[in-house]
């Protein structure tokens, strides 16, 4: 057989057993080790365990935890209800204030977290129940923090910019620089998006209200003195130290950014015993339980995708699909279209990490030759991956959504989801046409190239 | 019928003619062995760790799950702690002694011992290395004192505990962000990964590795002898002699590095400094009671492969 | 706030859902209790991991002290505490999976998938376990140590994988047993 014959018998037998209702872990271990099993030496059988050790023993992917457990003590603590009253005391006369609001927690974690299921989880656990008690949508609260999330390794640190730049022997400093202008592209994106859709949300509630129909919570008349916004200001604090605390440990030299993840988490947990008395094993206990709960699945789902990449490369199939586009032998922009297509379709089942370590090597030289800026194709990648963190079966920041608010159905995830998947790809066309917005940040701080 | 076989490293991926040399290497010998046994064997290189973990790599080896790797085999030490031999600071002061090691008593005892364990050596392959440091240059020991610095290995770790260094354990892709806020001051390691690393653009000093160094790093090309035992004597022999002929390629390239480091350290403006005879007598010094006698002390081979290779200084 | 896992994560009332049969609820009611006990450890040693990374720096800064043991010991902790907690994790069927068909299917279909479902995961999670053990067997015979400076020995992460797998392995098959001899259809996503 083929490796490309393989590859689509892959793939089929993949979403088979994946909407057969297995755990996404257990369903990529099944069929990774079931290939293994059909087409490769028996010996490799006998490496499955030593293979997914290895890949979940980094304390890159390891501190996902720690950042997850920072989140859920800020978030599931009276700390985040107070950082979101106080937000919505100043916005709520904007419409879509606080949808606003969440997208912009998520950058701010983004620039914290190197991953995007921890910024995901971190806002998200205050975000969404709160976005919800105002009587926004629960699609609409859980497309907003899926989305944001995926900031996460846009906005540096980011650790799939890091294997990038290895892989594409790129300058590291420059691609982060360059992941600024577009993470901020997105911002102002989602936010355009929210005030859109709370508009209407709004104009639907108050309909259905003057028809005779229940009061939303959209409806609800709120009045704050400018004294009453003054006084909730302190509340905002515990979290712009935590924010300011870690950036400091980071980028004054002080840390590691494994350190870090550690550091942030540590400096959460004190923050909400010293401010708010949250410091009993019965206090903290649900939410460092929440943690487990959320990385254990997280990292179990990672772990074994590792392993269902290593058998995608063992059989050539990733390698031979990226080789014969290549050898199609296309025009410049119809390269970068096929080539990103491909990237949303590894998207379907892989997390960014594997898509890199793949495709790289066999992608980027054609692009270089066709005349595409490295550091440019980094940037518009790593939008195309968060489509995939976003998009089903495998997302994995639907999967922390759908963690943190069990009760939000999958489909209104991911019908949540869509309308930020449009405006994703927005902004990969808008990269296209005006590749400024990524290089020109870079280009003022080292040069251009 | 052909049989393909698997190459996997963890360096940057390129072509025959160009890129990263171990990859290089790889490629070339692909393309010298599908020549010469007439397709009957035919290779897939597998680049930037895109099969498995660099860590991976060795017990795949071993267990007859990977065909081939180009991989330092010190990084085995914690399987096979012997392999240690392979990064030991001082033991090998120059590419000559390196070249040295396959035909002399040390070389082939190593061979035997990894036979042993499931492991053909194909190529011999050193290269040397250096020190990009963002505070101050690193040529004596003393030059380390208080300096937040990773080593990369035990051994080397060892070294630069001795000599007074505030020793920083991380992974090597946070490298880059921790010399950049500067929580590390300094790395050691090959030339070609000081380029690859792009730590020239966060580096004040580099010390290259050009003409004298205390770092030799060994990293073969080495296959699973269950996978070798399945092929035919021509194919073998195809496989040895090419291995042994890309010997001068990987001398040649890697010398190319120690002088390429160099240069792209130059242009970002940072000072290059080089070592001499006297300062690489120094480290040794330092690290002959501190790794080689940890090494040694490990068990009876550790003991017996060190004195061999001290035969050769 | 009240949402699902914080209720959950209380313990409550409820805990994971009771199989009817007697003798299949005692041994779930044991790796119920085996589970929180696990979790409970796991938290502390989330803590402490936190704590730890928190020290290097510290006493990096303050005393100039470096460790070059932090990383490893907090990624041997990381990996206990998930694979550990991989069993409690599934006894609230909270390994996460797309369940569109469960609203097409009929009842009596819908519960034959659910039984072949969790037979392929317990036998993939078996599978798993046994050769984690086999791993373990190796580092502990080989006397393995991961290659840097701190050179910890690597059964121990080893036999935690190897531990928390069959645990999981343990967990879904008590579930299958369950299901298998549940009078009511319960102890399932909807
Ligand atoms: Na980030
Ligand atoms: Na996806």
């Amino acid at each position: 057989m083929s490796p490309l014959t393989l590859g689509v018998l892959y793939g089929i037998v993949t979403l088979v057993v994946m909407f057969s209702g297995m755990p996404i872990a257990f369903a990529l271990g099944v069929v990774a080790t079931g290939f293994m099993y059909f087409f490769m030496p028996a010996a490799s059988l006998d490496t499955i365990t030593q293979n997914v050790y290895e890949e979940m023993a980094s304390i890159t992917l390891l501190s996902i935890p720690l950042f997850i457990l920072k989140g859920a003590a800020i978030g599931k603590s009276p700390a985040g209800r107070d950082l979101y009253s106080a937000i919505h005391a100043w916005l709520h006369k904007v419409p879509g204030g606080l949808g606003i609001a969440n997208v912009f927690a998520c950058a701010m974690f983004a620039a914290m977290a190197g991953s995007s299921p921890a910024t995901c989880s971190a806002i998200g656990s205050a975000g969404i129940p709160e976005m919800r008690r105002r009587g926004y949508s629960p699609g609409f609260a859980a497309g907003i923090i899926a989305a944001g999330g995926t900031l996460g390794i846009l906005l540096p640190p980011s650790i799939t910019m890091i294997l990038y730049a290895v892989a594409a022997e790129q300058s590291l400093g420059r691609l982060f620089l360059a992941g600024i202008g577009p993470g901020i592209l997105l911002v102002i994106l989602f936010s355009g998006y929210a005030v859109y859709r709370a508009r209407r949300e709004y104009a639907i509630a108050y309909k259905a209200y003057e028809q005779g129909g229940v009061k939303s919570a959209y409806l609800e008349e709120e009045h704050f003195s400018l004294a009453q916004k003054v006084e909730m200001l302190p509340r905002v604090l515990p979290f712009v130290i935590l924010l300011i605390g870690v950036m400091v440990a980071l980028y004054g030299g002080y840390a590691t950014p494994s350190e870090t993840a550690g550091l942030g988490a540590l400096l959460a947990m004190v923050l909400i015993a010293v401010v708010y008395g949250v410091w009993r094993p019965k206090d903290i206990s649900p939410f460092i339980t929440s943690t487990i709960k959320e990385s254990t699945m997280l990292l179990f789902i990672i772990g074994m995708s590792l392993l269902y990449s290593y058998v995608m490369s063992y059989l050539h199939i990733s390698q031979s699909a990226a080789q014969w586009v290549v050898d199609l032998h296309l025009s410049k922009w119809m390269l970068l279209t096929v080539i990103l297509l491909m990237v949303v379709v590894f998207g379907f089942f892989l997390p960014p990490v594997s898509i890199i370590l793949m495709m790289c090597p066999i992608i980027l030289p054609p692009l270089k030759v066709a005349g595409f800026d490295l550091i440019w194709f980094g940037v518009v990648m790593t939008i195309v991956m968060e489509m995939g963190l976003i998009h089903p079966p495998v997302g994995l920041n639907i999967f922390v959504i759908k963690n943190i608010a069990p009760d939000i159905p999958l489909k209104d995830i991911v019908w949540g989801v869509m309308p930020f998947l449009l405006l994703m790809l927005v902004a990969v066309i808008l990269l296209c046409i005006f590749p400024q917005i990524a290089t020109a940040f870079p280009d003022a701080l080292m040069g251009a190239k | 019928q052909s049989t393909a076989l698997k190459i996997s490293h963890q360096f940057p991926g390129g072509t025959l003619e160009e890129g990263d040399f171990r990859d290089r290497l790889c490629r070339m010998f692909a393309a010298e062995v599908q020549k010469r046994t007439n397709g009957s064997l035919k290779f897939e290189v597998y680049p930037g760790s895109s099969l498995m973990k660099t860590n991976a790599q060795f017990s795949s080896m071993r267990k007859g799950a990977l065909d081939l790797s180009l991989v330092p085999l010190s990084y085995a030490g914690g399987e096979v702690p012997e392999v240690n031999i392979g990064l030991m600071p001082g033991l090998v002061p120059s590419y000559e002694v390196g070249a040295a090691w396959k035909n002399a008593e040390v070389g082939k005892e190593l061979n035997k011992l990894l036979l042993d364990k499931g492991i053909v050596i194909v190529s011999w392959i050193w290269q040397a290395g250096g020190v990009a440091s963002r505070t101050k240059a690193v040529v004596d020991p003393d030059d380390v004192k208080g300096m937040k610095i990773r080593g990369g290995s035990r051994e080397v770790d060892l070294v630069l505990k001795a000599a007074g260094a505030a020793v920083v354990s991380l992974p090597s892709n946070e490298i880059y962000a921790a010399m950049q806020t500067g929580a590390m001051e300094a790395a050691m390691t090959s030339s070609t990964s000081l380029i690859s690393f792009r730590l020239e653009e966060v580096s004040k000093f580099l010390t290259s590795g050009r003409g004298q160094s205390y770092w030799y790093m060994f990293e073969p090309l080495m296959m699973s002898k269950v996978i070798f035992d399945k092929l035919t004597k021509d194919q073998q022999n195809a496989i040895m002699t090419v291995g042994a002929e890309l010997e001068a390629f990987a001398i040649k390239a890697a010398k190319q590095d120690d002088i390429a480091v160099a240069t792209v350290y130059e242009k970002k403006g940072a000072k290059v400094v080089d070592l001499n005879a006297a300062t690489v007598k120094k480290w040794q010094t330092i690290a002959r009671t501190t790794a080689w006698k940890d090494y040694a002390d490990k068990n009876e081979n550790c003991a017996k492969l060190l004195k061999l290779a001290e035969k050769l200084l | 706030m009240s949402h699902g896992f914080e209720m959950e994560g209380k313990g409550g009332p409820s805990g994971p859902p009771v199989p009817d049969d007697p003798f299949v609820a005692k041994i779930a009611k044991v790796l119920d209790w085996l589970n929180k006990a696990i979790v409970s450890i796991s938290m502390f040693a989330m803590l402490l991991t936190a704590f730890i990374l928190t020290y290097s720096v510290v006493t990096r800064y303050l005393f100039k002290i470096p460790t070059d043991w932090q990383d490893e010991a907090s990624v041997f902790m990381l990996i206990g505490v998930t694979f550990f907690s991989a069993a409690y994790v599934q006894s609230y069927r909270g390994h996460i999976g797309i369940e569109v068909l469960s609203s097409i299917l009929p009842p009596a279909v819908n519960r034959f998938r659910l039984l072949l479902v969790d037979i392929i995961s317990a036998t993939f999670c078996m599978f798993f376990s046994w050769k984690s053990w086999t791993l373990f067997h190796e580092a502990w015979v080989d006397g393995q140590t991961t290659s840097s400076t701190f050179a910890p020995p690597l059964w121990i992460p080893y036999a935690m994988m190897a531990t928390g797998m069959t645990l999981l392995s343990l967990q879904i098959l008590v579930q299958l047993l369950a299901a298998a001899t549940n009078t009511s259809n319960k102890g399932r996503p909807a």
